[in-house]
């Protein structure tokens, strides 16, 4: 067996162990509690919602352009990331580039607002 | 190696992705599985950069989840536009012009 | 990730910037957020004002290409030579500039009189012209997939412009599938070259692949690219969203699909093939010969069953993609290479010109006859002569009859396959030759319905024709005939020596 794969071999040793003390405990209890099933117990409990209507609703397309805009400007932070990390060793050269680049997220961000996307009609 | 893993896997998620663009039919299940072959080039790029020490293949990762997100923003809007339009996103059903 | 990536700036010091070289990418950026901007503020009245400041932002760049281009003393290398301002570049460059130019004079009336005006139209152009310029100068598998991805998103937008027309919504959403796989394939190959060769500059690419024998992720990789941009430039078999996508996109943009984006596509593959490729000559030589020979083949046969006007010049512009492809077959073969750069380059220079005037003639006659089809062209030549002899000349142009700049472009063609010498070679050209008659059949039967036939309503009222497609028509006339007189004019545009790192095999 590779030395890679030995690795993996605690993981399957937590799994196991994990697996046996629950399995141990969870039966320990089926043994000892008295069993008497009734309509009321299966019911969600106190402050939990009936749910309404099948699992496969539709959910609000309004939300789909916050999520979009989300998304992209989410992942542009990609590029931030690395520039971050180490900002003095960039210097003015690194802060103008990345100043650029906000612009031109900031531009689209305008675009949106002035388009009215920002707001919840 | 521990590299060769991930390229297995890289190419994996490759074959799957295309299996979906030719097989699926809604259109919002193509762009998953045009998603997937992105992972695959991300994880390839990530894994050849581990092997060769050059660090130009994590930059190109970079690249690749930045453009998949804005493509899949334009994407999504289009789908949308053909849902209003047809009230249906299956791509079989998309035959207005023939020849 | 973050940590390797550390370690690596390690050594960082900023780079020197030839701020000179990028005007044209400058004027261009800021020109699409003034324009963004803009179209923001003004009052619905003055939209008009939008298309006109398109006119002078691609004007300003095109400025800045040729001021480059006189001054310019050898190539300028950027970023370790990872984005090259040379002859080469801003040859193409100048191209792209020029044939948005004209697609911006041609979109202004269509898309007001279509009701689907929008300045946002005039901002994806912009990016997407941006796009191309830097397709021209990028050096480097990360350059070349962005500014790919920049010219290609915007490109979905455009095909789908017309929003609540259901085929414009079809032309987008298959362009956009298409598109989406095909970078993904692209960028599959990519990766897998990335790791063949340890870098994702061309140059270094090149010399690796010369380095010894092909592995079998050599191979698979360069098949993997060439077939990724084959998308891109409609080859068969991978041009099924070409024919779908031109005749359901508003006319303009299909004008600009056919010329713009395409030559986009083949400037990339141009780049990869003469700088990276050298060494993988036996890979990607016989897929091109085939991608090739199909294009053409399908092409024509398809286009001469067809009675919609656009979806002809679709066709056509498919099968006239395979007569550029055909040189690039034999682009490894030794002595050939200089003579098939330049056999593609000027017949890109030349199809620009004729096939946006192609497209012009049909926005211009579509405006009064509201049809698409080919029997609404009768009797053109009674009530517009102008149009009908504009026509002409791109259709003779486009089926290569002499002295016009579609006929260089072929003979230059031609000669660079016949330069090749070998078997295979005359092959590709004695199929070619069969196609340019198949091509000149179906051409001349839209001349014969213009020249000959009656007009099918008996409305023979003329047509007027706003100004700026008139401009379209004269710019494009006027380069279809000056190249075909003086092919002297581009016949050393794209030598070898202009493509910096280029292997003159």
């Amino acid at each position: 067996m590779s030395v890679y794969l030995r690795e993996y071999l605690t993981v399957v040793w937590f799994g196991v162990a994990a697996l046996a003390i629950g399995g141990l405990l969870l039966g320990l209890a089926a043994l000892v509690r008295p069993s008497k099933p009734s309509y009321d117990k299966g019911i969600a409990y106190e402050s939990g919602v009936d749910p309404v209507g099948i699992g496969w609703s539709q959910s609000q397309i309004r939300y789909y352009v916050f999520a979009l805009l989300f998304v992209i400007f989410d992942v542009e932070a990609v590029f931030l990331f690395p520039w971050a990390a180490n900002v003095e060793r960039y210097g003015t050269f690194g802060l103008v580039v990345m100043l650029v680049f906000i612009v031109l997220l900031l531009d689209g961000l305008v675009y949106a607002w002035k388009r009215g996307l920002l707001r919840w009609v | 190696m521990l590299a060769v893993n991930f390229l297995l896997l890289g190419a994996a998620l490759f074959c799957i992705g295309v299996y979906g663009v030719i097989a699926r039919r809604n259109a919002v299940m193509v762009l998953m599985s045009i998603e997937l072959i992105l992972n695959a080039v991300s994880l390839n790029f990530v894994a050849f950069a581990l092997m060769s020490g050059a660090i130009d293949g994590q930059v190109f990762a970079l690249y690749v989840i930045a453009v998949a997100a804005a493509e899949v923003g334009v994407g999504l809007a289009m789908v949308l536009m053909i849902y209003r339009n047809r009230k249906s996103i299956a791509l079989d059903e998309l035959s207005e012009m023939k020849g | 990730m973050i940590a390797s990536l550390l370690a690596q700036a390690g050594d960082w010091t900023s780079p020197s910037i030839d701020w000179a070289a990028l005007a044209p990418e400058i004027v261009l950026a800021i020109g699409v957020n003034i324009i963004l901007l803009l179209d923001l503020q003004l009052a619905e009245t003055k939209k008009w004002a939008i298309a006109t400041i398109t006119g002078f932002v691609l004007l300003g760049s095109f400025v800045a290409v040729v001021v480059l281009a006189v001054t310019g003393d050898g190539a300028r290398s950027l970023f370790d030579g990872r984005y090259v301002v040379d002859d080469y570049a801003l040859i193409l460059k100048a191209l792209f500039l020029l044939a948005a130019y004209v697609v911006v004079l041609l979109s202004q009336t269509e898309l007001e009189e279509g009701g689907y005006y929008q300045g946002e139209f005039y901002v994806l152009l912009v990016c997407s012209v941006l796009g191309m310029v830097m397709m021209a100068s990028a050096r480097d598998l990360v350059s070349i997939f962005v500014a790919l991805e920049l010219l290609s998103i915007p490109a979905y937008m455009m095909a789908a412009w017309n929003k609540r027309n259901r085929k414009s919504n079809e032309a987008g959403i298959k362009y956009y599938l298409l598109g989406v796989f095909a970078s993904a394939v692209l960028l599959y190959g990519m990766s897998l070259l990335f790791g063949a060769t340890g870098s994702t500059k061309l140059t270094d690419i090149g010399a690796a692949l010369l380095d010894g024998d092909l592995i079998g992720l050599d191979v698979v990789a360069v098949v993997f690219v060439v077939c990724g941009f084959a998308f891109k430039i409609s080859a068969v078999p991978f041009h099924q969203w070409a024919p779908d996508t031109y005749e359901g996109a508003p006319t303009p943009v299909t004008a600009f699909f056919s010329v713009a984006t395409k030559a986009a596509g083949f400037v990339a593959l141009m780049s990869v093939v003469f700088i990276a490729f050298p060494g993988a000559d036996g890979v990607y030589q016989p897929l091109i010969w085939v991608m090739a020979a199909l294009t053409m083949t399908f092409g024509n046969v398809l286009a001469l069953r067809q009675t919609n006007i656009v979806r002809m010049l679709a066709y056509s512009s498919v099968s006239q993609g395979g007569f550029i492809l055909m040189p690039l077959a034999f682009a490894g073969e030794p002595g050939v290479g200089p003579a098939a750069l330049n056999a593609v380059i000027v017949y890109l220079i030349a199809y620009a010109f004729m096939n946006l005037g192609a497209f012009a003639v049909v926005i211009a006659v579509t405006r009064k006859t509201r049809s698409g089809e080919i029997s609404s062209f009768g009797g053109l030549f009674s009530y517009a002569p102008g149009l009908a002899v504009a026509m002409t000349i791109f259709f003779a142009s486009l089926a290569g009859i002499p002295p016009l700049a579609g006929w260089f472009a072929k003979f230059n063609a031609f000669k660079a396959v016949l330069d090749a010498g070998t078997t295979a070679a005359y092959v590709l050209a004695a199929i070619a030759a069969v196609n340019t008659v198949i091509a000149a059949a179906y051409y001349m039967r839209v001349l014969r319905v213009v020249w000959m036939d009656e007009a099918p309503d008996g409305d023979t009222s003329p047509v007027k024709s706003p100004a700026p497609v008139v401009a379209a028509l004269a710019i494009t006339v006027l380069g279809t005939i000056v190249l075909g007189v003086l092919p002297n004019l581009i016949a050393r545009a794209g030598a070898i020596d202009a493509l910096t790192g280029a292997f003159a095999g």
